[in-house]
């Protein structure tokens, strides 16, 4: 008979297992009955924690200047340490913005007092590429309103 | 006279009809998540740190007219209870109540509460009774621009406001509705519900938020994403979402009446019996019966103004507020006999279910 597995947080033997799927990452979490009930089975940080004890814990490979944090933090907590942590970890949180959010770029409000020049400029592209879709489509009233976007548009952008 | 007492007594939107109260939607919320530019998040601050966050979000707070003869509620300076009730209240979340550095600031009308120091530094709630989804947003964005204009807040040109979880960040806009779905729930059809919902990227949680079960038949249904949405996407894509829930839900409930006929009336009659006469209730014996009453008073089966003293029982029969109310702590039987004799006070003079109208 094989060896019995191992609870994934004490030395005792595990008699629930459990197994998370997340965009097809499965994590498998193996808990003696006293950590189980202890930790709350359900509870997401059991294999937050469990994925910490698992993984071959490296040295961090990147740190924010400006308060510290390290990569090998996200991993175990899921939230950042500050705003400029957004800058410093931009390349991961990418990708997962991409998973969780399905989009990577804001096109909502802007704090009272912030010019939206970003926003302003993606818009910018977007009406050009529907002006020339509309024009390509004979849309001649659409094109028009359109060419009236962009000119204030760019006046906006202009004025910033 | 503490503050959370002040906040007991006080009528307010949820308990006291004060809003336009309605069948159905229980109550809109708005949530905004802000963080201060150049602080760590709450959960990487230093003590010290989160003290002067704290600090500076309350004093910005207690400067704008909507919060004038508020509330401001230090968490590390109220008892379990006192914390308890603000939670069931939904005033604030049970992670900030977990914590000692956090604050709530809250407006006299109840209506508007920030949270400081949760998660993030500064979670804006709007909540209005029944069905406002315009209503409550424009609220919450007067709050938003006039909170941005004391202090910096952290924002990115790309990724817009920048939070502490990617789940929130962009808009840092969670909309959601409260609702009241037995008849769904009673036809066996809410899971397929759920189903449809989480697929179009809406969370569908229990009465008191993540992590807990629908007492009641009450759900709360909100939007997930965040980014690449503007406020007025999200908003129209919970809203038409809503819309359709509530189409459902009377069409459940009306299909369920006309097929059960005297069934359906001797349930609903039966809770009210057992509400009137029952000298031991606990809170999810309450919540199922008290749901049934509210379906009554929705169908035309008790009057319809009779609705907000059955909102408010539902949240009035939460063990904190039952302590609170009875002024000492008791063990789960005393809580169980002490709301008994709450609700059985309240409907003593209701009348007789009737066969529906609606």
């Amino acid at each position: 008979m094989s060896q019995p597995i191992k609870c994934s947080l004490c030395e005792e033997a595990a008699t629930v297992h459990l197994s998370q799927v997340v965009h097809g990452n499965v994590t498998k979490v193996h808990l003696c009955e006293a950590c189980a009930q202890k930790g709350g089975a359900t509870d997401p940080a059991v294999f937050q924690l469990a994925d910490a004890l698992t993984s071959a814990s490296p040295a961090p490979t990147l740190t924010c200047p400006k308060c510290g944090f390290t990569d090998i933090d996200f991993r175990k907590r899921g939230r950042l340490g500050c705003p400029s942590c957004w800058e410093t970890f931009g390349d991961v949180l990418n990708g997962l913005l991409l998973k969780v959010q399905h989009e990577a770029a804001h096109v909502g409000r802007v704090p009272a007092g912030t010019l939206p020049s970003g926003q302003l400029r993606r818009r910018l592209d977007d009406a050009r590429r529907e002006m020339e879709k509309a024009i390509a489509g004979e849309d001649y009233e659409a094109a028009a309103r359109l060419r009236d976007e962009i000119v204030g548009l760019e006046k906006q952008l202009t004025t910033l | 006279m503490s503050s959370v007492e002040d906040i007991l007594a006080a009528e307010n939107e949820l308990t006291h009809l004060l809003g336009a109260q309605q069948a159905v939607v229980l109550s809109t919320r708005i949530r905004l998540a802000r963080n201060l530019d150049g602080s760590p998040f709450p959960g990487w601050a230093k003590v010290p740190q989160r003290k002067e966050i704290a600090d500076r979000c309350v004093e910005a707070l207690e400067a704008l007219p909507k919060f004038r003869r508020g509330h401001v509620l230090r968490m590390g300076e109220l008892g379990d209870r006192d914390r308890s009730v603000l939670v069931e209240r939904h005033l604030v979340s049970k992670e900030l109540a977990s914590g000692k550095s956090g604050a709530a600031v809250i407006s006299r009308d109840q209506t508007c509460s920030v949270m400081v120091n949760e998660e993030d530094h500064l979670r804006i709630q709007v909540v209005k009774a029944g069905w406002h989804l315009r209503g409550t947003w424009h609220i919450a964005e007067q709050l938003d621009d006039a909170l941005g204009g004391s202090l910096k807040l952290a924002f990115s040109d790309r990724l817009g406001y920048l939070t502490a979880c990617p789940t929130n960040v962009g808009t840092g806009l969670r909309a959601s509705a409260m609702v009241h779905l037995p008849g769904l729930c009673l036809a066996g059809h809410m899971d397929k519900v759920s189903r449809a919902l989480n697929q179009d990227g809406l969370a569908v949680r229990g009465w008191l938020g993540e992590g807990t079960e629908a007492a009641g038949n009450v759900f709360q249904i909100s939007n997930q994403q965040t980014l690449g949405l503007s406020e007025e996407a999200i908003l129209k894509h919970l809203g038409g979402w809503i819309k359709t829930v509530v189409e459902q839900e009377w069409n459940a409930r009306r299909k369920l009446a006309q097929e059960e006929g005297e069934k359906f009336v001797d349930r609903l009659a039966r809770s009210l019996g057992l509400l009137r006469s029952a000298r031991l209730l606990t809170s999810s014996e309450a919540m199922n019966m008290l749901s049934h009453l509210r379906l009554a008073c929705d169908m035309g089966c008790l009057p319809e103004e009779r609705r907000h003293l059955v909102d408010r029982l539902m949240i009035e029969g939460q063990p904190a507020h039952v302590q609170a109310r009875a002024g000492q702590e008791l063990d789960s039987d005393g809580r169980d006999r002490r709301r008994a004799a709450v609700v059985r006070e309240a409907l003593k003079d209701f009348p007789e279910v009737v066969p529906p109208t609606a």
